[in-house]
């Protein structure tokens, strides 16, 4: 799969289909995997591709610097591709200037992250050209949200006492904001001082400021691609925070992010259907 | 001839600080793999070894990343200011890395220029730094390559040296380290023995030479398009110091503060204007870079560096100091080169 992505590659920057391939890298073999970014034919060899592809790359695709390289080819894993969608749906990338390499996945890391237990697409299917072969497993909406049920279960006064625990921890050094796909606002309302909306203080107070308002900010929009948990240096799970508005949307209009190219998105589409009346 | 602690008698001691009421912080485990310097609640939690550092540095213990200047309250046409109260509780920190306590005193460098910080005087004074000699070490150390290493005493009270598994040396540095051990050790006849360190990961002086002559330099641009511009290099780090003021209150008054900031953030330079000086990723990485390996060096005499790797650690991207300094080290190496591999 490696010489085939190589391959692929040298190809689109040969052929001038793009100008950069947005891939991964190793420094040294037993090194960490990071994001690498090609832009010459013979650099192509540097990509890797192995259990430690954690990131989702497509956060780059929305970035001015690696914008301003000219189209761009995006290596992705199932799970990071439904960000392309709804980035897609958003109308912040067109589609035609990304050419999109599918990887498929036997799952990350050893034993595998959370999200790749449940995982459901091993096998992208939205991308311009897959590599590697593998069937898909389904996997039921009932599982998918096993850990937040878990979650769920306790006693409010003991949740509330975890997100106490886990939020004191946060420095707001922002690193799950700055990995997010879709957290691509030019001007984060965090950021945001004249006025001021959220405290920027790293308090409990402003802390759940700012996480409640994430999250509210990617509900129905984030796909659990799991990176804001993933690089978060504290280790707070915010997966838990996005996964129970992505299941609210599942549960209550059948929608899941960036699962269907053809479906509008639930925030930013409405139905005469509803069956609330102050839509109609 | 040397003083030692049993390691369980060490941690019965930290026991009686706490039964004291005395504010004990130490790294705890928080998660797989993650270890944090965290305020303890019993010694049961402290974990003095299984792992290379914390996450985090214990910078906030003297410089907190969150802290209230004063408040303030509208009365009509006045304004009242009320002096937040200074810290008045001792801390001691058991199980700091000799990277961590070294960067107290280079911290001390900039809060003690011109109009001392009262409070961060204040909290320095009332903290006491346990420190243990490092054993072990991972990809990401390199406080040999900035003359320091895995025993540096600097910014230590005390530093705590194993001698077998069971022991530990204790070396007194201050009166205040004396004071939390002198009734606790026994008398041994060895010495704590460590390794050398990690190798040595590139050339200071080649460093200085290439920042000396390369502001505008291609090897700028080598990462920018890799770095995601958070903040957890900065916040990781036991150096770095910057912070930002913000008002946070209502029409009736409210709070001064000041808040870690972090020179990676876009918004970090940004003008009330709306002119940003620093407005491309490659920009802010190379201000770190001279801010840390010159402009300090230049002003103070001291690096804002202590080599813990703590940046690249807890990279997202695995970027941080290092991986620069390599690629300016082999730069260096060879001047004629070709530019740098493809980020």
């Amino acid at each position: 799969m490696i010489e085939a992505l190589r391959e692929l590659a040298r190809r689109l920057l040969a052929e001038e289909r793009v100008r950069v391939v947005i891939g991964y890298g190793q420094s040294s073999p037993q090194g960490p995997v990071h994001p690498l970014f090609i832009t010459r034919a013979e650099d192509a060899e540097q990509l890797v591709w192995n259990r430690q592809c954690f990131s989702n790359l497509t956060a780059y695709l929305t970035r001015k610097d690696v914008r301003a390289l000219g189209p761009a080819a995006v290596v992705v894993k199932g799970c990071d591709e439904r960000t392309i969608t709804v980035l897609e749906k958003e109308a912040q990338l067109e589609r035609e200037r990304v050419f999109v390499v599918g990887m498929v996945c036997e799952g990350m890391g050893d034993p595998g992250l959370p999200k790749c237990q449940v995982c459901d697409r091993h096998r992208p299917r939205l991308a311009d050209e897959t590599l590697g072969e593998a069937v898909d497993r389904e996997v039921p909406a009932l599982e998918r949200y096993a850990a937040l049920e878990a979650f769920l279960a306790r006693p409010a006064e003991q949740r509330m006492a975890y997100w106490q625990e886990e939020l004191a921890r946060c420095v707001k050094c922002y690193a799950c904001r700055q990995v997010c796909p879709l957290c691509y606002c030019e001007r984060c309302i965090v950021d945001k001082n004249r006025p001021a909306v959220i405290d920027t203080s790293a308090t409990l107070k402003g802390n759940f400021a700012w996480h409640i308002t994430r999250a509210f900010h990617l509900a129905g929009r984030c796909v659990a691609c799991g990176e804001c948990a993933r690089v978060c240096p504290v280790g707070i799970d915010l997966t838990l925070l996005n996964q129970s508005l992505a299941r609210a949307a599942e549960e209550a209009y059948g929608f899941r992010a960036g699962e269907d190219p053809r479906v509008e998105p639930l925030v930013g589409s409405w139905s005469p259907q509803d069956r609330e009346d102050f839509i109609r | 001839m040397s003083h030692a602690i049993r390691k369980e008698a060490l941690r019965a001691l930290v026991g009686s600080w706490l039964a004291e009421g005395k504010r004990v912080a130490g790294p705890v485990a928080v998660g797989p793999g993650r270890v944090l310097y965290q305020p303890l609640v019993s010694p049961e939690r402290l974990l003095l070894d299984g792992f290379i550092r914390t996450v985090n540095s214990i910078k906030a213990f003297v410089f907190p990343r969150h802290e209230e200047l004063y408040a303030y309250r509208f009365r009509g046409r006045q304004v009242e200011l009320i002096d937040a109260p200074l810290p008045e509780e001792e801390q001691i920190v058991i199980g700091a890395r000799p990277c961590d306590a070294a960067a107290l005193p280079v911290l001390d460098h900039v809060f003690r220029w011109g109009t001392p910080d009262r409070s961060y005087e204040r909290r320095r004074e009332l903290t006491t730094v346990v420190t243990l000699a490092c054993r072990e070490y991972d990809d990401h150390c390199f406080c040999t390559s900035l003359d320091s290493g895995p025993r540096d005493e600097r910014g230590s009270d005390v530093l705590l040296v194993e001698i077998d598994e069971e022991t530990y040396e204790v070396v007194w540095l201050t009166s205040k380290g004396k004071d939390l051990f002198v009734r606790h050790t026994e008398r041994a006849d060895r010495k704590g023995t460590i390794g050398t360190g990690p190798k040595r990961k590139f050339d200071a002086a080649a460093l200085e030479r290439f920042l000396a002559e390369n502001f505008e330099s291609p090897v700028w641009e080598t990462f920018a398009l890799r770095c995601l511009g958070c903040g957890a290099c900065a916040y990781d780090c036991p150096t770095c110091h910057c912070f930002d003021i913000v008002d946070e209150g209502d029409r009736h008054g409210g709070m001064r503060v000041r808040n870690w900031d972090s020179c990676q953030f876009a918004l970090f330079t940004l003008h009330a204007s709306g002119h940003n000086p620093r407005t491309a990723q490659a920009q802010r990485i190379r201000q770190r870079i001279y801010h840390k390996f010159r402009i300090y060096p230049d002003k103070f005499g001291d690096t804002l560096c202590t080599g813990c790797g703590n940046c690249s650690r807890g990279c997202p991207v695995h970027l941080g100091i290092r991986p620069v300094l390599e690629a300016i080290s082999a730069l260096e190496r060879k001047p004629q080169s070709a530019p740098p591999k493809t980020p």
